[in-house]
């Protein structure tokens, strides 16, 4: 699990796109880190750890996630979680970020997978072959993704 | 500004401050799982479960009595065999099917292969409502063409009563019960199955959808 944890950024990056408030992003970062273990075994090396474990990740904030119904308690989670971490840190740039999280959270599951595969750089033959489309469709369908968050954005 | 800008925003963002130590996360792995496929395999397991035990109760507790009086009971256990041959097929498609889900897949076979589970137990439920129906309709059959089969049956030993009376009041009575059975069964599955799958379904179909755009 050492992998797990020094690339444990990447779930949290998909714990804030797929979930509200704090109380969920832990619930689903949970259930990634079981699903992580459970899978390690089917794991076989023919791809970068962290590029097997954006597709567990993604999968199951996608397919397998169940929301819990209790209560919440907390605090919106977009107010706490990017809080200026170094003191030269940019404040318009961390407003610019909770703006694009919450545009991205605008998107349905399937838009937000790829759009934050292409914010982190992934290649469109990586992104086809985690979601299981042709490269064509992820890219036709990248660009009405784009279109669609550009209009979240700059309304 | 444009989305490159938003991308680089993206790329220099702070890394998250409530970093989860190595022993924190073996302490998560050990926690229980609350996943979708996790209620697909209970909630199909204790469907055959289910089934299972209201076929077996039914041969059980004397309800055969009068079958063996009307000599059936050779027809009745052989048809169970039968049954059961089919049952544990069922069971080991479903096993199969299951252990086909993987997390590392990609994301629409996963999909596919948690709808390819949940269609296995729902193919089990058919055939079960089939086998039924086939059932009562056989027995009906032999039932009526045993001499004072009705009789035996109803536990009524009169000359006098009406046949053919008996009979149609036997047969809408069992097609009343199996419409209400699968009225119920019908309520039960389209909303237990309705929220389990809602998202998965909605996903899939966006995800079979794209193979349409281009």
């Amino acid at each position: 699990m050492n992998d797990f944890e020094k690339n444990q950024n990447i779930v949290h990056k998909i714990c804030r796109i797929y979930t509200t408030n704090q109380d969920e992003h832990n619930d689903l970062f949970q259930e990634i880190t079981i699903q992580v273990w459970k899978n390690y075994s089917k794991f076989r090396g023919e791809a970068k750890f962290s590029t097997w474990m954006y597709r567990v990740a993604l999968n199951t904030a996608i397919s397998l996630f169940r929301k819990s119904k209790r209560k919440i308690k907390t605090q919106d989670f977009s107010d706490v979680s990017f809080k200026i971490k170094s003191v030269d840190y940019d404040d318009t740039k961390d407003k610019q970020l909770k703006a694009l999280y919450l545009g991205i959270r605008g998107l349905n599951d399937i838009e937000k997978a790829l759009m934050f595969l292409y914010l982190e750089d992934k290649p469109y033959k990586e992104i086809a072959k985690t979601l299981g489309i042709t490269e064509v469709n992820a890219r036709v369908k990248m660009n009405r993704t784009k279109q669609k968050l550009k209009k979240i954005l700059n309304p | 500004m444009d989305l490159a800008n938003y991308k680089k925003v993206w790329k220099n963002q702070p890394e998250e401050k409530n970093k989860i130590s190595a022993l924190e996360i073996y302490k998560m792995t050990q926690s229980k799982s609350n996943s979708l496929v996790k209620w697909i395999f209970i909630i199909g397991l204790l469907e055959f479960v289910f089934w299972f035990a209201i076929n077996y109760l039914g041969t059980k507790n004397g309800a055969l009595e009068p079958y063996e009086k009307l000599n059936l009971i050779n027809f009745i256990d052989n048809f169970n065999y039968f049954h059961y041959v089919l049952v544990v097929l069922f069971l080991i498609l479903f096993y199969r099917n299951f252990s086909l889900i993987s997390t590392g897949d990609d994301t629409k076979t996963l999909m596919k292969n948690i709808l390819l589970v949940r269609k296995t137990v729902k193919w089990y439920v058919y055939y079960n409502l089939i086998y039924a129906v086939v059932f009562s309709i056989i027995l009906n059959i032999l039932i009526f063409n045993t001499p004072d089969g009705i009789n035996i049956l109803s536990g009524i030993d009169n000359e006098s009563f009406n046949k053919e009376h008996m009979m149609s009041v036997f047969i809408i009575a069992q097609i009343v019960v199996i419409a209400i059975m699968i009225l119920i069964l019908w309520l039960f599955y389209y909303l237990l199955y309705g929220i389990l799958l809602k998202k998965l379904n909605k996903n899939y179909k966006e995800l079979t959808k794209l193979n349409e755009i281009s």
